[in-house]
């Protein structure tokens, strides 16, 4: 559905992104993931037809960006960080507005704002001026907005940028429930956002992928280690040094608490079974033993700070 | 094409619903009427010492030299948000991803700034009209010098959207405007640069007295006409670049 090609795009001197190529396919939710400053918003200006980019080509659902903008533009409904809204105009009227502007059939403008209305679940400030309402419902308003043209791609960048949590959630539900009849591409820095609610991670630094792939194969591919926490009744002096002393245990870290322990281990279960063993061999009285993968933050932070070292 | 009547029905709506065109449209009947009244009671005066006058060059003429002035400020106030707001509120955004081209946008938003200008103008005009209950008088001259008028608005709007094209700030965007207009309005002071018979010819030809004097004496020149016309869809043409330039940058 989307196809970026060698994307690049300096501001002066200034590289924002640079050689950037990746796809989305129809019907997937893909997340583009990177610290403030990665590239982001560029990127996603770019698929809209907002800004040329300096080199490299853009296609969506075939048509170059370029060489058809229109047909590009009817195909999009765009969530820009700040939801592009008039403050002096009513909910509905804006709505109407933007219908018309996106060239939804003459007749069919009032179904596609009710619905949208529905999706979002602002009938109840249907009739309010949009400056009156609070930043959560102004980002609705900006959400049905780009949605009232029913576009094949939707691109949202940082969707749920400072919400409240509630709010967040109630957006992240939304994004869910326009799983399958869109394309989604939608930008964010923060991680939970991703796990709830995309199929496949793009990871953006410095203008740069760093990592594409499923949540499930990130996590898989980057996390070699596993976090333990481990919590004994009578711990002895000699239990960290025998830990230590284990095949596959990377490191061991006693807490501040009495008798509790962190530990990095390899992904072998057999590992883990040797500590409960010699927990239990030693009669220290096991109490917790609580084995954690490491999260998308871990690799994410994992990655770009890698990136980083990297390129220096 | 329907993208700029979408955008022209809506951003006329707002522009006249807005406070600043109330509070305009008010200043603008307030200085008006006192103006207007002062102009026909000293018509009268002259009518009891016997003295001949005629009512379109003493009273209207004064009367559309004062519209002028006060619309030479009064339309970039109003054009200057047209676009230098859609900037600053981020709004511009959804006009950019929009399926519409930059000259849709453009002529939307000249075709709604210049409906504005027209509703003061239009009220502008009851004044020479209510004048007619009472008093005989040509109607020929007094259309022509609102037919220019109106052509010369359109410059004005042109102008004042093109300097809000340029500019973030509605501040700057008015500042900027009404320094356009008035340089517009100070070519023709050119005149007097050169001896030489082709410069004076052509300093004469772009100014703007110039021309409007013309639909003054009650005569429509279509080479005024075109004169008018071109300079505004210059600027108009200037702010549709400015618009698609925006991408690239």
């Amino acid at each position: 559905m989307i196809e970026v090609q060698a994307l690049s795009k300096t501001y002066g001197e200034i590289p924002a992104v640079q050689n950037l190529s990746f796809k989305v396919n129809k019907g997937e939710v893909v997340g583009f993931l990177g610290p403030n400053g990665a590239g982001k918003t560029t990127t996603m200006k770019i698929i809209t037809g907002f800004m040329a980019p300096t080199s490299g080509e853009v296609k969506v659902a075939g048509f170059d960006v370029f060489e058809n903008p229109l047909e590009v533009k009817s195909r999009i409904g765009y969530l820009p960080e700040t939801p592009p809204v008039y403050g002096d105009m009513r909910v509905e009227d804006y709505l109407f507005f933007a219908a018309r502007l996106k060239k939804v059939p003459r007749d069919k403008v009032a179904v596609h704002v009710r619905e949208a209305v529905e999706q979002t679940n602002l009938g109840d400030v249907r009739r309010r001026m949009i400056q009156n309402l609070s930043k959560g419902f102004r980002q609705r308003v900006g959400l049905a907005q780009a949605l009232v043209s029913k576009p094949e791609v939707l691109i949202l960048d940082e969707p749920t940028v400072g919400l409240d949590p509630r709010q967040m959630a109630e957006i992240r539900e939304l994004i869910r429930n326009l799983r399958g009849q869109h394309t989604i591409v939608l930008s964010t820095h923060i991680l939970p956002e991703v796990e709830a609610s995309c199929q496949r991670v793009i990871i953006i630094n410095q203008g740069q992928i760093v990592a594409e792939d499923s949540i499930d194969g990130l996590l898989k591919s980057q996390s070699a280690s596993r976090r333990i926490t481990l919590k004994v009744k009578r711990p002895g002096a000699y239990l960290l040094q025998e830990l230590k002393g284990l095949q596959g245990v990377l490191s061991v870290v006693a807490e501040a608490n009495e008798g509790q322990y962190r530990l990095e281990v390899d992904n072998r279960d057999e590992t883990v079974e040797q500590i409960a063993q010699k927990v239990v061999a030693g009669h220290m009285g096991l109490l917790q033993l609580h084995v954690q993968a490491l999260g998308l933050e871990d690799v994410f932070i994992h990655l770009i700070t890698s990136e980083q070292g990297g390129a220096k | 094409m329907s993208g700029a009547f979408t955008i022209a029905a809506k951003d006329f709506r707002s522009l006249v619903n807005s406070p600043l065109f109330f509070l305009l449209a008010g200043v603008c009947c307030a200085i008006w009427s006192i103006n207007f009244l002062n102009l026909l009671g000293d018509f009268a005066q002259r009518g009891m010492f016997g003295q001949e006058a005629s009512i379109h060059f003493t009273v209207f003429l004064s009367h559309l030299s004062t519209v002028n002035i006060i619309l030479l400020f009064a339309i970039p106030a109003l054009t200057m948000k047209l676009l230098a707001e859609e900037k600053k509120m981020r709004t511009y955004d959804l006009l950019l991803t929009a399926p519409i081209t930059a000259t849709d946008i453009v002529l939307g938003k000249f075709l709604a700034g210049y409906g504005a200008a027209l509703v003061l103008m239009t009220i502008s005009f009851l004044y020479p009209l209510t004048t007619s209950l009472v008093s005989d008088f040509h109607f020929g001259p007094l259309l022509t010098s609102y037919f220019g008028l109106s052509l010369l608005l359109a410059i004005y709007v042109a102008v004042g959207l093109f300097s809000s094209s340029l500019t973030q700030s509605v501040m700057f965007s008015v500042i900027l405007g009404v320094l356009f207009i008035l340089s517009l309005w100070f070519l023709s002071q050119g005149i007097n640069v050169s001896d030489r018979p082709l410069v004076q010819s052509v300093m004469e030809h772009v100014s703007l007295g110039e021309q409007f004097s013309g639909f003054i004496r009650g005569s429509l020149r279509i080479s005024s006409v075109v004169f008018f016309v071109s300079t505004a869809v210059l600027f108009v043409f200037l702010t549709q670049r400015v618009v698609e330039s925006s991408r690239w940058r």
